[in-house]
């Protein structure tokens, strides 16, 4: 077994990750994410997913080995800053051609590292491998070792070509390989006991810099973040943080527990986004911290901050309340902590209608139910026309989305928000926190949202797609209430377990027939959930429904 | 060393060498009594403040840096626009040289115009032999198919009878007796240009419709389907006239537009001089009497035409420099409505995509305050574009603008949530616009290229839209009417936000961590 896909076997084995901890061991073999559809639009690659995550290491040089589409593409493309170098925006590739895919490519690479380090001079040199180079079996770990050797620097292999998975396996290997190759390699010149690293933080829009503030008050260094606004030297110096904190889960996890394990820096999961969650975590930070050896009386600082800036937050809010009342917020998102955002908007009183929860793992998702009730409505997948729909229905009066779904959102008529990684507001913090409120009162009172609503002066208002698209879901709702049993068909032919392709009239006829209450034991009956195991949670669901069916009818039987 | 033959430099640089710098140093010193440097600085300031608007304000008699020009360049605008068509300005040849720059600055073309070059003597026994040379060396000279006569002040101010005057040359053989010489009173110190492109297109229509001064029967008007077209005095003239003939030709509408200049002042460089090109023909100038309708752009261009227009018994529609979304539906509507034709589905799709553009980016315009300065107009539609977008067009002023004009735009504040802080100012001038800017700064200027003096003094960007325009090269092929002529303004509008963003995130190791690709 080659190195690299050790270290993806070893990624997977990911005992922080809840739900990768219940998987058995041939499910976790085959990996934690969804397997990609082929022929479905699908998201980045483990190359790209590795590629930001240490992008935003400013002061390093990254230098991509491959043909030039993937520099091409991912050059300066993310909206981090840097309060320093700016090294981190050049874009470096060694750009190979068709003699390189044919003899190698390795003596390309070695020679573009010696070139960065005699032009650039940079602390270290990142080099990610992509998919060409990793085919025709050059070996960036041998050549990044041959580099450094040469040339005293620290040459790091980013081992994450786009083939080996999606966008979030190359978070985690980006950061397997900063955890072999980076961290514990270098001592900082002092340390506090009030250091922390903040894990899994990219500085989007200078965000990290809406609180840095706060933790400056606080006397809490921030003594590396991973990766936001970061220096190779505090990367490299990490390990001696007292407590860390971890922002973007799925991205990260590994690094924030292998830091625990290998250094004892304890970690939690926490967010910036939102008055609570801001403050949860500052307390949080203190705490552990203090737990750690800092002076007790930390704590009382801390709450004496937050209860300052939280009064100046809710009163800087207060005027949007009424603006609010009654607005109703369709949320689809994956980079932002779909949870977190949610705590925030009903923070200003606006009332959420949904959440994509795609990207998010379970805890998300439990957290957002604790957050707006069971009948948390969580939307997996959805259509412009169903988007329309609630727009329609005046289920929802905005939607905030990310960069890619605008579009969609745009057609469906959708006013909607930006709130992922190209957007150009911070919303960190507690004055993120207000400009997030602020900037959703410009997005709900912007006058095109009717413009765009408004169908042309010519047209017949029951022609437009709009009307028709309405018409159409009416029509296809009308026919089932009128043939219950064509209903009840379509109720059990929806797909629950993609991979394995079953129906819920499967699953519920085998809890049925077999009185199964255990995930496991609808598996080995229907095999759903043998896949990539992403069905599990409505597997759960199906089962709980039935039983709450089927008690009171035991319950008759009993008497 | 001053300057070098082998290598000479132009004014950007010359004058910034030791030398002449030097001498300019020497200069101010011995010779201009040179004011204390904090003086001159402390009363730059005090020009900023609220103090000095209100005695800025408080003008009565001077007007400084007007954003309005003469009646007669209006007349030369509104005359080239026909076949053939040489506009004779009856009065001083120096005027006549202006409109001939004005024009040729803004449009990159050269500008035919003559004039009947009066001099003392005319001026003390009137200009009645100037007009009979004038118009038989025109003829002769340049074969016009036709000699359109407006004033200067000059001959307005001496009570020139341009009637009798044309007459009298006629019988003295300048012209032959059915050539037609319609004619306009345009004299500068009544209205300004926008008035004189309305006086000489009512000249003309009249000419054509009403028996030609007398010389021929007046038309009978025979109603048929087409409509008239009228652009008004337009900067925009060359690219928004071939939008509107092709949105017309889409919808199939048989149509006339009255003043076509879209081609005389955008003629081919291949090998041949054309002093004429395009233009409405004589004979369709005759016959838009027949017309449906008569459609005028620009409703403060064209009253007393729309006026000629309503009393031959034809629709009038007046719109106001219509640009965007809402502006076009409504114009395209009024087409439909007046010739019973669909909207095509190929306008339906340019609706579709201006309104994406619009939703695309209308984050970065929402929200910013704009000042606007130009034409009644063309404020009115830019102010209702921005309206639209959900900025706040904070400043909208006219030197050319009636108190009706005012009432209109703040009809136009009062329509939307947008126009709560807006203001607008009627007859003031650029010197105004300066004290606005300091006293109740906006994030943007719209105006035309005067409005980079307002721009270096206060820091208010420009976006050039207007006339004239002499500093930036070929906008004027650019339409800004129609739903793509919408997404031009769109796009000079967000060029200049992004500039101005990229200008404030420039600075290495300062502000370029905001130096972004993405915007």
């Amino acid at each position: 077994m080659s190195s690299l896909s050790a270290t993806i076997q070893g990624v997977f084995n990911e005992p922080g990750c809840g739900k990768n901890t219940n998987k058995s061991e041939a499910e976790r073999k085959k990996g934690c994410t969804k397997q990609l559809q082929p022929g479905g639009a699908a998201g980045g690659c483990a190359f790209d997913g590795a590629k930001i995550a240490l992008q935003p290491l400013t002061d390093v040089a990254h230098l991509v080995h491959g043909p030039i589409a993937c520099e091409g593409n991912s050059w300066d493309n993310r909206g981090a800053r840097s309060s320093g170098s700016n090294i981190w925006r050049t874009g470096f590739t060694t750009d190979i051609n068709e003699t390189d895919v044919v003899f190698g490519g390795e003596k390309r690479l070695f020679k573009a590292i010696r070139e960065i380090i005699e032009k650039y001079d940079p602390p270290a040199v990142f080099v990610y491998q992509t998919c060409v180079p990793a085919m025709i079996g050059d070996d960036i770990n041998a050549v990044c070792k041959a580099a450094r050797e040469k040339f005293g620097k620290p040459v790091i292999p980013i081992n994450s070509p786009g083939f080996v998975g999606p966008k979030n396996l190359g978070n985690k290997l980006a950061g397997e390989a900063i955890l072999d190759h980076v961290i514990g390699t270098e001592e900082p010149d002092y340390t506090t006991p009030y250091d922390i690293n903040i894990i899994g933080e990219y500085n989007l829009s200078g965000e990290l810099w809406q609180v840095k503030p706060l933790l400056d008050e606080l006397g809490i260094r921030i003594l590396s973040c991973l990766s936001g606004d970061g220096k190779y030297r505090e990367v490299a110096y990490s390990h001696r943080a007292r407590a860390a904190m971890m922002v973007c889960s799925k991205a990260m996890i590994n690094v924030a527990r292998k830091m625990e394990e290998r250094y004892g820096i304890p970690f939690f999961e926490g967010s910036f986004y939102g008055i609570g969650d801001t403050s949860d975590s500052l307390r949080e930070i203190s705490r552990l911290l203090v737990e750690r050896g800092a002076p007790d009386e930390l704590l009382g600082r801390t709450e004496a901050l937050i209860a300052r800036e939280e009064a100046r937050a809710w009163a800087a809010i207060e005027p949007y309340k009424p603006r609010f009342k009654g607005k109703k917020v369709l949320l689809i998102t994956g980079g932002v902590k779909s949870w977190s955002v949610v705590a925030a908007l009903q923070e200003a009183g606006l009332e959420l209608v949904g959440t994509s929860v795609k990207k998010s793992t379970r805890e998300d998702k439990e957290k957002i139910k604790e957050l707006m009730g069971q009948d948390a409505h969580m939307i997996e997948d959805m259509t412009p026309r169903e988007m329309y729909k609630m727009l329609k229905d005046a289920r929802a009066d905005i939607m905030l989305s990310g960069g890619r779904s605008q579009f969609v959102a745009l057609k469906a008529a959708m006013p909607w928000l930006d709130i992922n990684q190209e957007r150009h507001h911070a919303y960190m913090g507690y004055v993120g926190m207000v400009e997030l409120v602020r900037q959703i009162d410009k997005a709900l009172y912007n006058p095109i949202w009717e413009q765009v609503r408004r169908a042309a002066p010519w047209d017949d208002a029951s022609q437009s797609w709009q009307a028709r698209a309405i018409a159409q879901m009416d029509a296809e709702a009308a026919t089932l209430a009128a043939d219950p049993e064509r209903a009840e068909a379509v109720r059990r032919a929806r797909k629950i377990c993609n991979c394995k392709s079953v129906d819920l009239g499967t699953i519920e006829d085998a809890i049925a027939a077999h009185g199964l209450t255990m995930v496991e034991s609808v598996r080995e009956h229907t095999e759903a959930s043998g896949g990539c195991g992403a069905c599990t949670e409505r597997i759960e669901g199906v089962i709980a429904s039935l039983s709450a069916k089927m008690k009171p009818a035991a319950l008759v039987a009993a008497e | 060393m001053t300057q070098n033959a082998e290598h000479v430099l132009d004014h950007f640089d010359l004058f910034r060498g030791p030398e002449y710098q030097q001498m300019l140093a020497n200069k101010k010193k011995m010779f201009e009594n040179p004011r204390d440097p904090a003086e001159v600085e402390r009363v730059r300031e005090w020009a900023k403040t609220p103090e000095y608007r209100e005695k800025n304000f408080a003008r009565e008699a001077l007007t400084v840096n007007p954003a309005k020009a003469c009646q007669p360049l209006g007349a030369v605008f509104a005359a080239v626009g026909f076949e053939s068509t040489i506009p004779f300005v009856h009065g001083s040849q120096g005027c006549v040289a202006y409109y001939r720059s004005h024009f040729s600055r803004h449009f990159k073309e050269p500008s035919s115009c003559v004039s009947s070059s009066m001099t003392e003597d005319a001026a003390v026994f009137g200009g009645l032999n100037n007009m009979i040379d004038g118009l038989a060396n025109t003829y002769n000279m340049y074969k016009p198919k036709m000699i359109a006569v407006s004033t200067t002040c000059m001959a307005e101010v001496i009570g020139d009878d341009l009637n009798a005057f044309i007459k009298t040359a006629k019988e003295k053989g300048s012209v032959p007796e059915e050539y037609d010489v319609p004619f306009a009173h345009t004299p500068a110190f009544v209205g300004s240009h926008v008035t004189g492109y309305d006086n000489v297109m009512k000249g003309i229509l009249e000419h054509f419709w009403d028996g030609k001064a007398g010389t021929a029967p007046k038309l009978e008007r025979q109603p048929n389907e087409s409509i008239n077209f009228i652009g008004g005095f337009d900067g925009y003239t060359v690219g928004n006239l071939r939008e509107i003939k092709r949105l017309l030709g889409l919808m199939g509408v048989e149509h006339t537009i009255l003043g076509d200049n879209s081609d005389v002042w955008d003629t081919p460089t291949d090998g041949e001089f054309r002093m004429y090109d395009g233009g409405t023909t004589l004979e369709e100038a005759a016959n838009a009497v027949h017309a449906k309708a008569t459609i005028s752009m620009q409703e403060f261009c064209t009253e007393k035409t729309l006026g000629l227009a309503a009393a031959h018994g034809q629709e009038v529609v007046a719109f106001n420099h219509p640009v965007g979304v809402a502006a076009t539906d409504r114009f395209l509507m009024e087409i439909a409505r007046i010739t019973g034709k669909g909207i095509p589905e190929e306008l339906a799709r340019e609706r579709g995509r201006l309104v994406d553009a619009v939703a695309d980016s209308s984050a970065h315009i929402h929200g910013k305050k704009f000042a606007i300065y130009g034409d009644p107009d063309l404020c009115l539609g830019l102010a209702a574009f921005l309206l639209e977008l959900g900025a706040e067009p904070t400043h909208v002023l006219a030197t050319n603008g009636s108190k009706a004009w005012a009432e209109k735009v703040q009809a136009l504040f009062d329509s939307s949530p947008f126009g709560k802080d807006c203001h607008v100012y009627p007859g003031k001038d650029l010197w105004h616009m300066r004290s606005l800017l300091f006293t109740e700064p906006v994030d943007f200027l719209i105006g035309n290229t005067y409005g980079k003096y307002l721009e270096r003094d206060t820091g208010t960007p420009l976006i050039r839209i207007g006339f004239p325009i002499f500093d930036r090269h070929h906008h004027h092929r650019y339409p800004v009417w129609g739903y793509q002529g919408a997404m031009n303004v769109l796009v000079w509008i967000l060029d200049r936000i992004f500039d101005e963003i990229d200008r404030n995130t420039n600075v290495p190791a300062k502000t370029d961590y905001s130096f972004d690709i993405i915007r």
